[in-house]
């Protein structure tokens, strides 16, 4: 395990690592997104402000387009841009491009759309309540599921809802679109998670106007968590768009309060959870999930979401009798996308805090109520995937002797017996399955390529980007162990459509997992056609040999079967597993939680890079702090945000202490890391703050207002007097 | 209007709208793109520059801010002595993700380890508390500094 | 949008008596580029005056501290002056925005903005600060407690400047005082509420008691009715229900992005208990 340097630390600190809004040249026309200010209406027309220079514009229209006006996703219903109908606030009308940034900003402030207003669903949980609203195919999982009641066992019914999340990456969206008129081919750079979905967006609203699409992404590219799945799509579609009507290079980055209004979130979701769980043996016998998510206006990637979702919405553990409704909902909001988790953390916030509340119901141990219902090597899921390792039990045994955790119950109780402001420890377990669902590896068949030049280099070609979580060192690092060849001179080239063979997405922590493993492979292929196993002396030895160029492509294991319609079988070939033991002080007064210290134990296999790895647990702890206590996008009555001034983030004054422990070190496979951090906090605090408040909680985020409200009803007096 | 001042130890003069933001007189005028516009509205600190030795969010200045000034931007302090040992802390602790942040995170931890150096991660937190970081959690952002601390304590 | 720079002080009182209708003065840059970002200014002239340094810095006038009304919050917080007489301005200013906003910010755009969120407004209040307002050929001072006089309103002519504030140094001497900002996080916060106080006390009894808060009505105001309620009572002896039936009358907290009225209006009494009983 080592912890070799990020090759790009250096730079980016000093502020020469170029991101896309560092690259400009002379010609560049400036582009714009121009998107309605209303959910939903019928335009009637569109006013151009009169004092501009028209002709210094270019403005692009849903008629201009002369491919297919539908961004390729895995349910293609989502326009580039708007063409008579408008069905959420955001959605992109117009496509403008000028010069100069200022005019161009002063030209789309001040168009006037005319439209007739029409009925829209806006507020989150009227959408989820409201059966009509559902819309695209239902998942339903039964395992076993018989619905009489059982005498001996306890039923709890509870529903918890989760907000939107704003990915809040620091570089906002951006394409550059630069049309070339005699190869009528387009060349796209930017800021992505994606490359070859950017490619095939380019391909279908360009159609046969154009031969060819070349995707590269910027240098560096300054955070995504999902954000940069499929939105960047629509940004390079429409910036191609008006680069081939301009005849000239466009850029468009995004302002961050167009970011923040127009792009993706994490899905909004109620989770309504029933159980019944013996009252003597505290054995949870049967669960039905009903998980539902709002998509927002359109599907676009919420049915692969919704299918996460529901794979993780029966959490760690072993339950004999389970029925799992997944539903997605329609409103009138910017379709919610990607972001880090995936349909996970909204699973995993339910079934945890669930689980306390059984405990607390039938008065068992935190911890002994998981430990009883653990999933256990040999065990099976509600999809009849078998177990295969005990890992989630050695992570929970290890989290709860390491932090202490006990003892500190103990004591804070104690503590809390004397003090108005109160303390709590949380307790809560996850797991996380990597690569794509289901078939989805199957049907990439994602393929990297390797070249050596006679200079001794050795190239990595994946369409995998680094977005700031390591890939491109860890990649290099995972074949320059394999070949056993200097790290130094084994580099992972910026990902090229032209150039690296489609590796997949950038997504579902499958970069080190999937592609990581399929480097490997390649790698040892090349040691194996190297006959003296020195790479170097070899290289200098045989010159005529190079460059070399070889292939892998994924093949999928043939034992391994998922069925799409049922979803029985095996969904994820390997699972992370963790668990987690937060701390929380209450400030009474404010009624304010404040996050002191997280303990984290990870199994996420054989960890390529400590300190990288450890950089994710971090990472993913703390956007998972947010999520638990300050971020939220939506307020009923008062709209969303539009900035960083209204979306709270933590900063550096919020930060825990955070302990991070990785089990099952020298496992021969690196599992998915990145999103399974996000996946387990937010219920750890909440339970936490059940621990220290003695109430129940059920709805994130738990801002000092909502917890106020909750203190207040089952109160029914003023509190902070009580406490006084 | 004339707007003259000096910007990583060159004297500059030039023609400007005094009230064009200062930042993009930094990133488009001049080219120093080492600062980075994120929230435009002073909430993040990505764009922070030295004026007078002082961090400040430069989309939230004008160009006439920069009147007879000393401005430096992360590419000169990078080059500057207490400036590469930072780095070296930052590359050591694998404290930079995205680094979108960090020549914003990079002026604000130059300027405390110029100004007071204490090894105190109360102090550090308190001087990084104007600069938002979404991918590393900071953790090891404080774990460089307080190493970069450290480091120049042991020089002494 | 017309931009002056004038050359000194008398040529700046010289341009604002010519603009008698709607105009910006431009110190730190903090809050006008927000405005101007967001529409809220557009055309109106803005006047550049961080330039005139003798508007900068905290001084010693006898009885008085005399803050320039272009004094940093940098420059406040760590004013040797300050710290000696009213340490406690200097400490509840620390979590003012976030340190490069500091070294920014002044004091006299932070009153002038008029925000009713304003941080050092409830503090200087219960100090009984006062203004120095400037102009070609006046000069008043005018008590911080009254200058206010509606949302973004004040008693201020076209042709005036605040050219300082006036503390006296022993504002807080014999008090003990209070303050706390109420916000999302610790840095980079808009108050949902804070409260700023002063009191002495004669054993249990309140001799006197002085509360401004912020951001719970149209500008940051004194709590006169609590403070009249309050004085001269013994601590053991309070009405609470009478005091937030009170408070009722004093505050008019809103629902808003940032937080819930009852949230704001919870929180005031229990700090105002907070530091009354303390």
């Amino acid at each position: 395990m080592s912890s070799a340097r990020k090759f790009d630390a250096r730079p980016k600190v000093a502020g020469t690592y170029r991101f896309l809004d560092d690259y400009n040249n002379i010609e560049m026309m400036h582009g714009l997104l121009f998107y309605a200010r209303f959910d939903h209406g019928i335009i009637s027309k569109i006013h151009l402000p009169p004092d501009f220079n028209l002709n210094e514009f270019t403005i692009v229209h849903a008629s201009d387009i002369p491919g297919q006006n539908l961004v390729p996703e895995p349910v293609a219903d989502q326009p580039f841009m708007a063409d008579k109908e408008v069905i959420h606030f955001g959605q992109i009308i117009l496509g403008i491009a000028h010069h100069d940034k200022k005019t161009l900003k002063d030209f789309s402030e001040q168009i006037q759309v005319e439209y007739q207003k029409q009925p829209a669903t806006t507020d989150i949980k009227q959408c989820l309540e409201d059966e009509k609203n559902c819309f695209g195919k239902e998942i339903l999982i039964n395992h076993n599921f018989t619905p009489k009641s059982d005498p001996g066992c306890t039923y709890l019914h509870k529903v918890y809802y989760t907000p939107h999340q704003e990915q809040a990456y620091l570089e906002t969206q951006g394409m550059i679109a630069i049309y070339d008129d005699q190869k009528k081919s387009m060349f796209i750079q930017g800021t992505m998670q994606c490359p070859y979905f950017v490619k095939e967006a380019v391909e279908t609203i360009m159609g046969s106007a154009i031969r060819q699409v070349i995707v590269e992404t910027s240098e560096g590219i300054g955070g995504a968590f999902g954000g940069k799945e499929d939105f960047p799509n629509i940004i390079a579609g429409i910036a191609a768009l008006l680069s081939y009507k301009s005849g000239k290079p466009v850029k468009i980055v995004l302002d961050r309060s167009d970011d923040i209004i127009i792009t993706t979130k994490r899905h909004p979701a109620r989770i309504e959870i029933e159980s019944w769980t013996d009252r003597i043996s505290g054995k949870i016998r049967k669960l039905t999930v009903d998980y539902r998510l709002d998509a927002g206006a359109y599907q676009t990637l919420s049915p692969v979401v919704l299918a996460r979702g529901v794979l993780h919405s029966f959490g760690t553990y072993n339950i004999e009798e389970a029925q799992i409704r997944g539903r997605l909902f329609r409103s009138n909001t910017p379709p919610n996308g990607a972001f880090r988790g995936f349909g996970a953390p909204q699973a995993i916030f339910a079934i945890e805090s669930h689980i306390d509340h059984i405990a607390r119901e039938l008065g068992i141990d935190l911890a002994d109520i998981r430990r009883i219902n653990l999933l256990r090597k040999g065990d099976e899921m509600p999809t009849t995937q078998i177990i295969q390792e005990d890992h989630i039990k050695e992570c929970l045994e290890t989290v709860i002797s390491w932090s202490d955790y006990y003892n500190k119950k103990a004591r804070f109780e104690e503590f809390n017996h004397t003090h108005s402001d109160k303390k709590g420890i949380g307790l809560a377990i996850g797991f996380h399955g990597g690569g794509y669902t289901g078939n989805g590896e199957k049907i990439l068949k994602s393929e990297v390529k390797i070249t050596i030049d006679k200079d001794e280099l050795v190239k990595i070609y994946v369409a995998n980007t680094d977005m700031g979580q390591g890939a491109y060192t860890t990649l290099a690092q995972i074949v320059s162990e394999a070949l056993s060849y200097p790290l130094s001179k084994t580099i992972v080239e910026i990902p090229n459509t032209d150039k690296a063979p489609n590796s997949g997405p950038t997504v579902a922590s499958r970069t080190i997992y999937i592609v990581g493993a399929l480097l490997q492979n390649l790698a040892y292929k090349i040691n194996a056609e190297i006959p003296d196993n020195n790479l170097s002396s070899y290289i200098k030895n045989h010159p005529g040999q190079f460059p070399r160029e070889w292939k892998l492509q994924f093949q999928p294991d043939p034992d391994i079967r998922f069925d799409d319609n049922t979803y029985q079988g095996t969904a994820y070939k390997d699972y992370s597993w963790a668990a987690c033991v937060v701390e929380i002080y209450y400030h009474c007064q404010i009624y304010q939680i404040e996050v002191k210290n997280i303990w984290n134990v990870l199994d996420i296999g054989r960890p390529v890079n400590r300190k990288i790895a450890e950089g994710q647990v971090e990472g993913g702890n703390i956007q998972a702090m947010g999520y638990a206590l300050t971020e939220f996008f939506y307020k009923p009555g008062f709209g969303r945000m539009h900035g960083f001034t209204d979306y709270i983030l933590p900063t550096a004054f919020d930060i825990p202490e955070i302990n991070i422990e990785f089990i099952n070190t020298s496992s021969p496979i690196a599992k998915g890391l990145g999103e399974i951090p996000m996946d387990y906090p937010a219920p750890a605090i909440l339970n936490a703050a059940q621990h220290a408040l003695g109430r129940n909680f059920y709805e994130l985020p738990l801002t000092p207002e909502n917890i106020f409200q909750v203190l207040k009803s089952s109160h029914n007096t003023k509190i902070a007097q009580e406490d006084n | 209007m004339k707007i003259s001042f000096r910007i990583n130890q060159k004297d500059v003069s030039l023609d400007l709208d005094p009230m064009r933001r200062l930042i993009d007189v930094i990133r488009e005028d001049l080219g120093y793109t080492g600062t980075k516009e994120s929230c435009g509205e002073g909430e993040c600190g990505a764009c922070t520059i030295l004026l007078d030795g002082f961090p400040v969010t430069s989309c939230l200045l004008n160009a006439i801010h920069a009147q007879g000034k000393q401005i430096h931007t992360a590419e000169y302090l990078a080059k500057t002595e207490k400036g590469k040992l930072l780095i070296d802390c930052f590359d050591e602790t694998n404290a930079v993700q995205c680094g979108f942040c960090f020549p914003g995170f990079f002026v604000s931890s130059y300027h405390y380890l110029l100004n007071d150096g204490e090894p105190n991660l109360e102090k550090i937190k308190y001087a990084l508390s104007g600069n938002i970081c979404r991918c590393t959690g900071y953790t090891k952002i404080f774990e460089a500094i307080l190493l970069a601390c450290d480091r120049i304590k042991k020089q002494v | 949008m017309d931009f002056y720079k004038p050359s000194s002080l008398p040529d700046l009182f010289e341009i604002i008596s010519r603009l008698e209708g709607r105009k910006y003065f431009l110190a730190g840059g903090s809050d006008i580029n927000v405005q101007i970002k967001n529409k809220i200014i557009t055309k109106e002239p803005v006047v550049y005056i961080n330039h005139l340094d003798e508007l900068r810095g905290v001084r010693d006038d006898g009885d008085q501290i005399v803050i320039g009304a272009l004094t940093s919050y940098h420059d406040l917080i760590s004013s040797p002056l300050l710290l000696k007489y009213i340490p406690f301005l200097s400490e509840a200013l620390r979590y003012f925005a976030s340190p490069p906003l500091q070294n920014m910010a002044t004091i006299g755009g932070n009153l002038a903005n008029g925000s009713p969120t304003a941080d050092i407004t409830p503090l200087l209040l219960v100090l009984n600060a006062e203004l120095k307002m400037m102009s070609k050929s006046k000069l008043r001072i005018i008590p911080l407690n009254g200058f206010y006089t509606g949302y973004k309103q004040f008693d201020m002519k076209y042709n005036e400047l605040i050219g300082a504030v006036i503390i006296s140094k022993k504002a807080t001497s014999g008090y003990r005082s209070y303050y706390r900002k109420v916000g999302s996080r610790r840095s980079l916060t808009i108050a949902k509420l804070s409260l700023a106080g002063l009191k002495k006390m004669s054993g249990e009894q309140i001799v006197e008691i002085r509360l401004a808060a912020g951001a719970l009505n149209e500008y940051p105001r004194r709590l006169a009715r609590i403070e009249d309620y309050l004085t001269s009572r013994i601590r053991s002896e309070l009405d609470w229900q009478e005091i937030e039936s009170l408070l009722s009358k004093e505050i008019t907290p809103i629902t808003d992005l940032r937080s819930d009225s009852e949230y704001r209006y919870q929180v005031c009494l229990n700090l105002i208990k907070q530091f009354v009983l303390d």
